[in-house]
């Protein structure tokens, strides 16, 4: 259980992390999701112990990050890809951290093992492609089999086999009870990985709840109708309170109604329903349109992308 | 895997965990090894050298010649080497991230500096100290075997001088890792060690010849090294004693100073 309270962080003038508070409970993969520049490494580095908070707190188990007894027995970060020599090779890297915490050497190859490194253990880190790289920070986080594991953007620069097998190590460990803390701004990637979300903008919180209710809370519960009788429908529609606007296609779009009622109209009043569609907001959608504020570096011109869904 | 394969052991990490690691992190670092190689090699060739141009003169020319001293010459270049090691040492973390995998596997940083210092000096302590004996018995085998003056560890002020001068290198090595504590780059580190050991001395010279004594070369070159006094004028190098604790003074101040920011500093 990762918990934060309150907890703040300026750089100069600039507010990187204000306020923030929420938890991230064991048992599920609860997403990091905010554009870029909203505070989501600093805010993990708190949690960490790396960067101080100038108020508030970060805790572990209820613990700040360098009470623990022994850190990398109870929570696996992986903050930064290249966070190695790289001139060492990577089973020494292993070693050396292997040490710090008394954890049996034999941990090491097991850990290469469950990352596919083996081939490579005795290779200089620094030759490693990204992907590589990246398993070598994986490996590092579960080497003390710790309860806690962080990970901040780890699918970066993977391709797609990468990315997928990511995505099932990390829902591995939640479903054995751990608590998998990942930030992304890959949104898509989230509504696949995560159960739980929690966004920031600009350092703030916006939401922190499960994807499904984020989802739904923006923007979900229109129905895309498409009919060859407009002008009836649109009336009838009316009629009962629903709203309706021109979709694409020639379709309307109906909201503040169902598509049980919407149905039940046809029958009563004799219209004919080509396609009858409930309209679902994407995450993406659902992201767009809550952090539409708290964008801290957009191109004047970009709201037409960012409606399109720019990644960022 | 699954949860609680591992037994975590009883209390918590302490320093003898971190000294292991950190003594696992030098050794399979290639550059300590290719350092290590290179600074005794130029340091022994540097010394065979000097003691050999020192055969075959005139009996004046011997007049005030320190067989000792000339032997020591080529620890110069571990002091330059060992300044460059010290440098890396804590820069190579940063430049490469490693602190933060340090930090995030004991984030007692006080802990974790005391272990990086306390391995870092008994590695250059030793490393030097071998060095400087062997450069003392290459220096005066060559002296003694071309018929100049030479000496033994049982001359006067001989032994001390091979042992203080591998000591005076590695508090110059400590000294540097300071600079990289508080720079964190090793550029700006090494520049900082070369500006003080190499630079500083032609200014010194300029504002206050008797200020001149108190900078590390000329410690080095006139107190520890020498067995025979090297005073001009009025002007008395420091003795060996007051010469080395000048040094260690130096080398505490840059850690000290880097270790306050290490602590205070986000990583």
């Amino acid at each position: 259980m990762i918990t934060t309270h309150s907890l703040t962080k300026r750089f100069g003038a600039a507010t990187a992390v204000d306020n923030l508070t929420f938890e991230v409970p064991p048992g599920l993969v609860t997403g990091f999701l905010g554009p870029n520049g909203s505070g989501k490494s600093t805010t993990m580095r708190m949690i960490m112990g790396l960067d101080y908070p100038d108020s508030g707190s970060a805790l572990i188990g209820g613990k700040p990050y360098n009470e623990l007894a022994w850190p990398l027995r109870e929570v696996g970060g992986l903050l930064d890809a290249k966070a190695f020599h790289p001139a060492r090779t990577a089973r020494n890297h292993l070693r050396w951290l292997a040490l710090t915490n008394d954890i049996p050497l034999r941990r090491v190859d097991e850990v290469l093992d469950q990352v596919g490194l083996t081939s490579v253990a005795n290779r200089r880190a620094g030759k490693f492609s990204l992907g590589m790289s990246q398993r070598l920070g994986i490996a590092a986080t579960i080497l003390g089999d710790p309860g806690v594991l962080l990970f901040d953007e780890p699918v970066n620069g993977l391709d797609p086999e990468g990315i997928r097998w990511v995505r099932h190590f990390l829902r591995g460990l939640a479903a054995e009870g751990r608590t998998v803390f990942v930030s992304s701004h890959l949104i898509s990637e989230m509504s696949l990985t995560a159960d739980r979300l929690v966004v920031i903008g600009r350092g703030r919180l916006i939401a922190e709840t499960s994807v499904s209710d984020f989802v739904h809370r923006s923007g979900g519960g229109a129905v895309r109708l498409v009919t060859p009788d407009t002008v009836p429908f649109t009336s009838a529609l009316t009629a009962i309170g629903a709203r309706v606007s021109d979709g694409d296609g020639g379709s309307l779009t109906v909201e503040g109604t169902t598509t049980q009622r919407i149905g039940d109209l046809a029958a009563r009043d004799g219209l004919r329903v080509y396609e009858l569609t409930p309209i679902t907001a994407s995450l993406e959608d659902a992201f767009m349109e809550l952090t539409k504020d708290a964008v801290e570096y957009r191109p004047s011109v970009m709201a037409g992308a960012a409606a399109s869904g720019g990644k960022e | 895997m699954s949860q609680a394969v591992l037994e975590a052991p009883t209390g918590h990490y302490r320093v003898n965990q971190v000294i292991k690691s950190e003594i696992v992190k030098m050794v399979t670092l290639r550059s300590t090894a290719i350092m290590v190689g290179l600074t005794a090699a130029f340091g022994l060739l540097v010394t065979g050298l000097v003691t050999n141009a020192a055969l075959h003169h005139n009996q004046g020319w011997y007049a005030g010649f320190d067989p000792t001293a000339n032997s020591l010459t080529g620890l110069i270049v571990a002091g330059l080497t060992g300044g460059v090691f010290g440098a890396l040492l804590i820069t190579g973390e940063y430049s490469s991230g490693t602190i933060r995998a340090s930090l995030s596997a004991t984030p007692g940083r006080t802990v974790l500096l005391a272990a990086k210092i306390a391995v870092a000096t008994a590695a250059t302590v030793i490393f030097c100290e071998v060095l400087s004996f062997a450069s003392f018995f290459l220096g005066t085998g060559i002296l003694s075997g071309g018929g100049a003056p030479s000496a033994g560890l049982g001359s006067p002020g001989a032994l001390r001088a091979v042992i203080m001068t591998g000591l005076f290198i590695a508090l110059m090595t400590i000294m540097s890792f300071g600079f990289g504590l508080i720079v964190r780059n090793a550029a700006g580190a090494i520049a900082s060690f070369v500006g003080v050991v190499f630079v500083l001395p032609l200014v010194m010279h300029a504002i206050s010849e008797s200020g001149v004594r108190y900078l590390p070369t000329n410690i080095l070159a006139n107190s520890i090294m020498t067995t025979v006094n090297q005073g001009q004028g009025n002007i008395q190098p420091l003795s060996p004693a007051v010469g080395l604790l000048v040094m260690a003074i130096y080398a505490a101040a840059a850690v000290s100073a880097g270790a306050v920011l290490f602590v205070r500093r986000d990583a």
